[in-house]
């Protein structure tokens, strides 16, 4: 990747987003939005990764994803809430969800990461998301409201059917980076 | 004593040996003794024949089902047995007594039971069998836990109560902790202004922690009521809110109410803060033309706080009362959660629609 991955920031919390352009900008590209209308302007085909508030006036950030999914943008979204994630996240297309509050380590580290996932195989996206939302809702839910939901063991059957079909491809692949970057996944809840 | 013979084989055993009159005595004694036991144990003890109809009855049966054991013997067993659940009983003694099969569990099993004066008691029970004299008899040794069963309902309900603070106080901490962590960022690139709104962030997380706080303490059950005066608890509340020189009337013959007059009060403040911070429009921001006021429900079952604001535009009614629900960026939205709390302590209703002037109403049931 030659030039600088390019970041859309979307917080209603101006502050938010003046401080993630701080974080990431030695790194990044990133443009800023506080609101969705204004997201909705400022997407476009160059934009990497998306930070994205869910809980905001007027419209909501599932809409906005909800929204740019349906234009055809297959950018990484990141969610950064303070939303606690229940099963609807499952069907959400979303690539990571980050728990506010989040330091300046911890936001480089997933957009860098978000960043680089463009470059693989749909599959591995695919796999990287599945496994993240299980850590997710691992991290927020009781074992026990977890094994009656029929969307978790779903989730989870995917991700090892994911696993087995992608196991060739990680093997022509350097499996010590991916390995890092699912390590992280799990372990940064 | 015929009865005593037939179950305890100590008794047999006597009577076989021929029967002295020492022994002879020690079996009546025995029997009274064991006649005694059943007559005045605390467990409520019924026996049946096959047809359900009820041959005995201890003295505990009036304290567990307000009957007295005459007014119970004769009749069927479906006297101290909700409707619901006659005919399955019925049906479940025939198929017992053709096939040997048992619906039931026979040991400790949690039923609930009928009492006189129609309410209904959760008991445990065992069934037994015996034959006596040819007949088949079932009795049930029955125990009134319905103060246990209310102690584990009040523990599940303070289990979820718990679960809803834990998740509620760590997410809605984390909004403005992230505000301030990000406040903090900007200042320290040079903005100077930033460092000021970190004041205001924090005064919104110390509101939160309050409003949480009391939340808890107004949800805890109501001890010793009495009679309170609406309108001098109202006026009280009112002179501690900010209502910003809004106006409070009261309505003709208020009732009086039988509450707890401190959280009575904190109700009150609670619904006012929301009317005048809710209740006006931004563009009209002018106090004066707010008002609240207190009157008595139609019924004369309770009261309404109604204001002549904007109302509750396309809220939804029943968030309303839900913890940390608000439409305003530096509301808690533990206002009216607290409000739900108190009332449910009392063990009254509460309810939100639109007033008369398109305004907010909410209605206390008592």
């Amino acid at each position: 990747m030659s030039e600088r991955p390019l970041v859309l920031a979307v917080d209603d919390e101006e502050r938010v987003v003046q401080a993630f352009d701080i974080w990431l900008g030695d790194e990044f590209e990133v443009l800023t939005a506080t609101g969705g209308a204004e997201a909705l302007e400022q997407i476009s085909d160059e934009v990497d990764v998306v930070l994205l508030d869910r809980h905001m006036p007027e419209m909501s950030g599932d809409e906005v994803l909800e929204r740019i999914r349906a234009e055809g943008y297959d950018c990484r979204v990141a969610m950064v809430t303070a939303v606690a994630p229940e099963f609807e996240i499952v069907e959400m297309p979303f690539d990571h969800y980050i728990s506010k509050p989040v330091d300046e380590s911890e936001l480089r580290e997933v957009v860098g990461r978000l960043a680089e996932m463009g470059a693989y195989d749909q599959r591995l996206n695919e796999l990287y998301r599945v496994t993240q939302k299980i850590a997710t809702l691992e991290a927020e839910m009781t074992d026990s409201r977890l094994e009656h939901h029929e969307e978790y063991s779903s989730l989870v059957e995917r991700r090892d059917r994911l696993r087995a079909e992608t196991h060739d491809l990680v093997g022509e692949m350097e499996r010590s980076e991916l390995d890092d970057v699912f390590e992280m996944i799990g372990s940064e809840q | 004593m015929q009865m005593a013979r037939k179950r305890t084989g100590k008794m047999a055993s006597s009577e076989e040996m021929g029967g002295s009159a020492a022994e002879l005595e020690s079996l009546v004694r025995d029997t009274d003794f064991f006649r005694s036991l059943v007559e005045n144990g605390s467990d409520a003890i019924v026996s049946i024949d096959e047809n359900s109809t009820i041959l005995y009855a201890n003295q505990a049966v009036e304290r567990v089902f307000g009957y007295e054991p005459e007014e119970l013997v004769g009749e069927k067993l479906t006297v101290i047995m909700p409707e619901r659940f006659q005919a399955d009983h019925f049906e479940s003694v025939q198929r017992y007594l053709e096939t040997g099969e048992r619906q039931l569990d026979w040991n400790n099993i949690r039923l609930p039971a009928l009492h006189k004066d129609g309410h209904e008691v959760t008991l445990s029970i065992t069934f037994e069998e015996h034959s006596y004299e040819g007949k088949r008899i079932f009795s049930g040794i029955m125990r009134d836990i319905s103060e246990r069963v209310e102690q584990q309902r009040e523990l599940e309900r303070q289990n979820e109560r718990l679960e809803q603070f834990a998740s509620l106080v760590s997410h809605d901490l984390r909004d403005p902790l992230q505000a301030a962590k990000a406040t903090t960022a900007v200042a320290k690139a040079g903005d100077e202004e930033a460092l000021e709104e970190l004041d205001e962030i924090h005064d919104r997380m110390e509101r939160l922690i309050e409003d949480v706080l009391s939340l808890a303490k107004q949800g805890q059950a109501v001890g010793e009521t009495e009679p309170v005066d609406l309108r001098e608890v109202s006026e009280r509340a009112w002179s501690t809110a900010d209502t910003d020189g809004a106006t409070l009337t009261f309505g003709e013959s208020l009732p009086t109410v039988s509450a707890d007059p401190e959280r009575l009060e904190a109700l009150f403040g609670n619904l006012f803060r929301n009317a005048v911070e809710h209740g006006r429009s931004s563009a009209a921001d002018d106090p004066a033309t707010l008002t609240v006021e207190i009157g008595p429900l139609a019924d004369g079952e309770g009261f309404y706080v109604a204001d002549d604001g904007t109302g509750f535009g396309d809220t939804d009614a029943d968030q309303l009362f839900e913890y940390g629900y608000t439409t305003n960026e530096d509301g808690t939205g533990f206002g009216l959660s607290i409000v739900a709390e108190i009332a449910e302590a009392h063990g009254w209703e509460i309810s939100a629609t639109e007033s008369a002037s398109g305004g907010a109403r909410f209605e206390v049931r008592t």
